[in-house]
């Protein structure tokens, strides 16, 4: 990660003296504004143009690496990520409307997650007192009718 | 590698080469002649060139420091999760 911390620095260095060259003939007046231009200032215009082009080739460069290498530590989110598992369907033209859905359903999956699961462990709990209660039910039964043969 | 730094230390020697043109310049544009009194010109070039070149080479060897460094534990890390795994 500081590898591209410090191409970028360098780039933004390029940057800064590909601007210089390009105004140092009309700041250090070794070119009267409006005169043809000296063989200086050729040299110094036409190095300064395409090294500060290249440089900020460079920066974003270096910058997009890093971005790179952020997301791939997960320090920084993917914009649009998908979750794992979850292939997108190809784009079509209401993908863009359906978008906020997605993120709405990505949302609500956690909640609807946990809401199943407790729903599950509530059945489960359920099925156990069935299993339990006929016993009692017959039990009772035969409770009642030990009653009523006394009676 | 990854893309993005290939291209970027490409641009980087670019810049190292563009320092050696603006420190020769002067002389092979013959715009200094040699055993005179350098003029504003020579003496913007030449530290500008130099310049260039010195921040240059310190970003290629610095990025080539960064990136061994980077690989050595990334190789470090992949011994230690073959050896937990066997």
């Amino acid at each position: 990660m500081a590898k591209y911390v410090i191409g970028a620095t360098g780039a933004l260095l390029g940057v800064l003296a590909g601007a210089w060259l390009m105004l140092a003939p009309f700041a250090l007046a070794y070119q009267n504004s409006g005169a043809d231009w000296a063989d200086p200032t050729f040299v110094d215009f036409w190095t300064g143009l395409p090294l500060l082009v290249v440089s900020v080739v460079g920066v974003i460069l270096y910058v997009s690496g890093l971005v790179e290498e952020l997301r791939r530590r997960g320090i920084m989110r993917r914009p649009y990520a998908e979750p794992a598992g979850q292939p997108q369907a190809p784009s079509e033209p209401s993908d863009n409307a359906s978008g906020s859905e997605n993120n709405m359903e990505q949302v609500l999956l956690p909640l609807v997650t946990a809401m199943l699961k407790d729903m599950q462990e509530r059945d489960r709990g359920r099925s156990e007192t069935h299993q339990e209660t006929p016993n009692n039910v017959q039990q009772a039964r035969s409770a009642g009718e030990e009653g009523s043969v006394r009676s | 590698m990854a893309p993005q730094a290939r291209g970027g230390l490409i641009v980087t020697v670019v810049g190292f080469f563009a320092g050696i043109w603006l420190f020769l310049a002067p002389f092979l544009v013959e715009y200094q002649k040699v055993g005179q009194d350098w003029i504003d010109a020579t003496k913007n070039d030449l530290w500008t060139g130099g310049a260039l070149m010195a921040f240059s080479a310190l970003t290629l060897i610095l990025f080539a420091a960064f990136a061994l460094r980077d690989a050595a534990r990334a190789a470090e890390q992949k011994n230690i999760a073959e050896a937990e795994e066997s």
